[in-house]
């Protein structure tokens, strides 16, 4: 589903030159649950962005779903990202939008015919358990339901594949666990899940393959 | 998705607020100054029309020819290139004429010891001589004739009636042109300031993969509807200026201009102006490219 061959990014700042990834190859397969590990800065949430082509690779290869996604045009990139939910760590909820015009908003940007809007939408509240909030505003919402509420936003789509970037990162223990049961639900429905986080301790209690990421580097890939 | 889309574009216009207030006005002020040159300068149009019709020319005779030969005299004429009809007006004829225009100082006339006006022929030009150069030509033309004192008459006024009519619509596209262009700006704005407070939608729309056309078309849209607002404004203004207006001078226009009503723009005209602003608001709407994100 996922494959990186020897893929390096450089960020550039004016004339300094800045390394975001360096020789970065791995492969996910469909239906795995992969967690990111890292502290801030080492290349997680760049190595997202490559997946879902907000960013290009310097050098080496991105395939996703098969392609190769430096080589898609316009059109073929909006049909990949159909295909892919994200997730970051602010929930990027629109603030004048209940969460299921939040939710449904995706659909009907889509295309989607408005008579099955309701049940999708519906369907994706109650794999995160917000159904009760479907009429909330984002500033009603604690940040783990706001969290909740971007899951319900990128699953609605089915996408076969969610990239989660930092999704727990602002959130306590308690609402992170909410998050995390969520994630598990979305895998075990089918979904391959990529979750990157700097929470080491997270990545050991979800007892998942880990990918360690280190100043733009995969020092250890386990489980 | 339609309904979608339009949806978001009456939200857009919400939020670009009173700017967009402003670039409906100036789409309205546009359009009012477009439509009402047009409207005069429509108006003019018909009246040189109808004066084109009525153009004579006077063609004075030395003496008055004896009946027997008058046949033959407006057979003449009437042979020039560039005649539609002769008709003969003799000096009794002239006279009566006179006293009818005369009116109640009539009497006046009775007491010139003789019938001082000349006869002449009333000539009507054809069509193809109701231009000022063909007009030109045919007077000369009728000069040449050996019986002729005198040629008066032409259609310079009406060319010149007609070149007025001609600045007043080059005016009238000047100054809506140099507002439609501040319209558009305006609308530009108002787009862009809207670009600013939906770049999180755009992400979102862009994140989840929507085409570009319906990242696009909310903002066209929205553009659209301020050109369209602004044009049913300025139609409105029109219509209530010419309701209070028309009634006013028509008195005076069908005395000068021979115009007995002002005619209002026709549908077409109305339909024009509409499309106009709604061409004026999606190119506003078009210009203001937001940032394209990857």
């Amino acid at each position: 589903m996922i494959e990186l061959h020897r893929v390096s990014k450089i960020y550039s700042v004016g004339p300094v030159k800045v390394p975001a990834l360096s020789d970065v190859s791995f492969r996910i397969d469909k239906g795995e649950f992969v967690v990111l590990a890292g502290p801030s800065g080492a290349g997680k949430t760049t190595l997202l962005r490559l997946l879902y082509r907000a960013d290009l690779p310097s050098d080496g290869e991105v395939e996703v779903f098969g392609s190769d996604v430096a080589s898609l045009r316009r059109a073929q990139v909006a049909a990949l990202r159909r295909s892919i939910g994200v997730v970051f760590q602010d929930a990027k909820l629109l603030p004048v939008r209940t969460v299921y015009e939040n939710v449904a908003f995706v659909l009907r940007v889509l295309g989607t015919p408005r008579r099955d809007i309701t049940a999708r939408v519906f369907d994706a509240l109650r794999v995160v358990g917000l159904s009760s909030r479907a009429q909330a505003y984002p500033a009603q919402l604690s940040q783990g339901e706001a969290q909740r509420a971007a899951l319900a936003r990128a699953i609605v789509r089915k996408p076969p594949l969610l990239l989660a970037d930092e999704p727990t990162g602002s959130l306590d223990d308690a609402m992170a666990a909410e998050v995390f049961e969520v994630l598990r639900d979305i895998w075990t429905g089918g979904t391959t899940v990529v979750l990157a986080t700097h929470q080491r301790r997270v990545a050991v209690a979800l007892r998942r393959r880990t990918l360690a990421l280190e100043a733009g580097r995969v020092v250890k890939d386990e489980g | 998705m339609f309904g979608f889309l339009m949806g978001e574009a009456l939200r857009d216009l919400r939020r670009a607020g009173r700017v967009a207030v402003s670039a409906i006005l100036l789409v309205t002020l546009s359009l009012a100054a477009l439509g009402g040159f047009w409207l005069v300068s429509a108006n003019l149009d018909r009246a040189v029309g109808r004066w084109r019709d009525r153009v004579r020319i006077i063609v004075y005779l030395k003496r008055e020819p004896a009946e027997a030969d008058l046949p033959q005299l407006l057979e003449r004429v009437h042979a020039v290139p560039g005649v539609a009809s002769a008709v003969y007006v003799s000096r009794a004829d002239a006279l009566r004429a006179l006293k009818q225009v005369l009116g109640k100082d009539a009497a006046v006339v009775d007491s010139l010891p003789t019938n001082p006006l000349p006869s002449s022929v009333e000539v009507t030009p054809a069509a193809t001589a109701a231009t000022p150069n063909a007009a030109h030509q045919l007077v000369e033309r009728l000069e040449a004739l050996s019986e002729v004192e005198e040629v008066a008459g032409g259609v310079d006024w009406v060319e010149r009636l007609s070149q007025w009519q001609r600045l007043l619509t080059t005016i009238g596209l000047g100054v809506g042109a140099v507002l439609a262009l501040a319209a558009i700006l305006t609308v530009t704005t108002a787009t862009t300031l809207v670009v600013h407070a939906r770049r999180r939608e755009t992400e979102i729309m862009r994140l989840v993969g929507a085409p570009e056309l319906t990242i696009r078309l909310p903002l066209l849209l929205q553009g659209m509807l301020q050109g369209l607002a602004g044009a049913v404004l300025a139609l409105a203004a029109l219509s209530a200026m010419y309701s209070v207006v028309a009634p006013r001078i028509e008195p005076l226009v069908s005395l000068t201009l021979g115009l007995p009503r002002l005619a209002f723009l026709t549908p077409l005209n109305l339909l024009a102006l509409t499309l106009a602003g709604a061409l004026l608001g999606a190119l506003g709407g078009w210009l203001a490219r937001g940032g394209r994100e990857a």
